[in-house]
């Protein structure tokens, strides 16, 4: 049977699912099959609104999760707070899944019975974005759009007349469209803190397109696996030699992108004008707090000591509120953006995060939201 | 000195001292007449790894131009390891500062027992001379002096 480390490629055995979800469907039907024989209460999966919007819901309805399939590239929302509290499978981004650990850190998340479905991630868009670029770059009626794909650094879209046309994406990034900024310089691409890692990448031959490469991670994964297989939900054949290089390569041309660009963003600010640079950034800061409601490694909750030690009259310049964040997110923040997101100031939240958690996370080794290992900060000894 | 000409700029320093150790090392010091800057400010912890992040960078929001950290030295801490917590979240604090494009200079962390008045006072000393070179801090708010 199925084991820690397999590398498969799979399909679902459901002809509606394999056609209607991307890459055969094999995250759906294991989604699917995980919650008809018992394996989890309820299922986190999108529902689609349109092309370019869909809401997270929770859902113990096995119709959502089918309908739910197809990849969505324009929906830069983060799942990881949907799992607290439950007892869910979840397929997600790594940045999902990156969340989703570090809540369990902070005890939100049972973790043991939390399945998680890693999905390969290239970058997310943002929908409205999106629909502008479709008419100013391709020349496509955003409406006329079917799906869409990221396949060899090009983002092609597919209308509904069966047509495909594909930019490359360090095109449309020039042009001041493509990824969100946080999704540019991720480095983590496939995601091996999930249970199953799942993606197109490595997917060849005649297969291309109609099935999922999949790499079981831990127990858990096999659990997943082997409960679909026994359900006959999905059917899976080991992925061959070269596969699995294809993958690999695919991963590193991504990750050697990400390095690029994490270049261009984090130029070196000289010492001196550093406590200025940052001033500047927060001036703007109108202390709504949603850059701290949203974030997925944040769990203080309404008790927070960023919130009950700031002095408001100070907020515009540098305040405990800052102070704080910076300080509790150097050895947790994930990097997934949504603060940046929903900053309605439009301050660059992620990437001043980014430049202090960045240091401190490179010192101490260890990448937040990973693995179940304790956070540097709350260590007792020096490492 | 000339502190009251036209309220000259004299760093103010703030100590965070450890009941157990630091804070009687600030008394040995006083006890044994040992000449100290007056720019010390000091707040006594019950142990060094009370000493929150939060109430270091409050010191630097409020105006205090440098922080000392002090406590025990490692292995004598009255609560068996509290030096050590003070230890791996000074790493963080650190890192901060430096990134907050502060000195290093600014914060310090150094371990006295109760029997070092002169070492204690030696340290106020350098750090006063060496944040009197650099200047007001950059965190300053305006209009504290």
């Amino acid at each position: 049977m199925v084991e820690v480390g397999d590398k498969v490629i799979g399909y679902s055995t459901d002809p509606g699912v394999r056609n209607k979800g991307a890459s055969g469907g094999l995250v759906t039907a294991i989604l699917a099959a995980a919650l008809e024989k018992g394996l989890v209460e309820e299922v986190v999966v999108l529902k689609h609104i349109n092309e370019y919007e869909a809401i997270p819901i929770i859902t113990s309805d096995v119709e959502d999760v089918l309908a739910s399939a197809g990849s969505m590239h324009t929906v830069p929302v983060n799942l990881a707070k949907y799992a607290v509290g439950k007892n869910v499978a979840m397929p997600g981004k790594p940045c999902d899944i990156r969340g989703v650990i570090e809540q369990a850190k902070r005890n939100e998340v049972n973790i043991d019975n939390t399945y998680l479905i890693g999905l390969n991630c290239g970058g997310t868009m943002y929908p409205v974005q999106t629909q502008e670029m479709l008419v100013n770059m391709y020349d496509i009626d955003p409406e006329d759009v079917t799906g869409e794909n990221i396949e060899k650094g090009n983002l092609i879209f597919r209308t509904k007349s069966g047509e495909e046309k594909g930019i490359s994406i360090d095109e449309l990034e020039e042009a001041g469209y493509g990824r969100r900024l946080s999704c540019r310089f991720c480095d983590v691409k496939i995601p091996v803190n999930a249970d199953l890692a799942c993606g197109n990448w490595g997917v060849i031959g005649e297969l291309t397109g109609n099935a999922t490469f999949c790499e079981v991670m831990n127990e858990k994964g096999v659990r997943l696996l082997e409960n679909a297989i026994e359900a006959g939900y999905i059917e899976i054949e080991p992925a061959s030699e070269k596969a699995i290089a294809i993958r690999e390569k695919v991963n590193n041309v991504m990750l050697s992108m990400g390095e690029k660009w994490s270049e261009k963003v984090f130029t070196e600010i000289p010492d001196k004008e550093r406590t200025q640079y940052y001033m500047e950034q927060f001036a703007d800061c109108i202390n709504c707090g949603a850059c701290k409601e949203v974030c997925p490694a944040c769990t203080c909750g309404e008790d927070s000591k960023c919130t009950m030690y700031h002095n408001l009259e100070d907020n515009y310049r540098m305040s405990m509120f800052h102070m704080v964040r910076l300080m509790h997110l150097s050895d947790s923040c994930i990097g997934c953006g949504q603060c940046t997101d929903v900053c309605p100031a439009d301050i660059p939240v992620t990437t001043i995060f980014r430049r202090f958690a960045d240091k401190s996370q490179k010192k101490y080794n260890y990448k937040a939201g990973m693995t179940l290992e304790r956070p540097p900060f709350l260590e007792v000894m020096p490492r | 000195m000339k502190m009251a000409e036209n309220q000259q700029w004299e760093p103010k320093i703030v100590a965070f001292c450890c009941n157990w150790c630091s804070y009687g090392g600030a008394d040995t010091a006083g006890m044994g007449r040992f000449q100290q800057p007056a720019s010390l400010r000091i707040i006594r912890v019950m142990c060094s790894g009370r000493i929150d992040p939060l109430h270091v960078f409050n010191a630097f929001l409020e105006g205090a131009d440098a922080v000392l950290v002090t406590g025990c030295h490692l292995g004598d801490c009255h609560y068996v390891n509290g030096n050590y917590k003070t230890q791996v979240r000074y790493d963080f604090m650190e890192d901060m500062v430096r990134e907050l494009g502060l000195e290093p200079e600014r914060l310090h962390l150094s371990w006295i027992s109760a029997s070092e008045g002169e070492k204690f006072a030696n340290f106020v000393r350098e750090v006063t001379e060496q944040v009197r070179k650099l200047g007001p801090s950059t965190l300053k708010p305006e209009g504290v002096n």
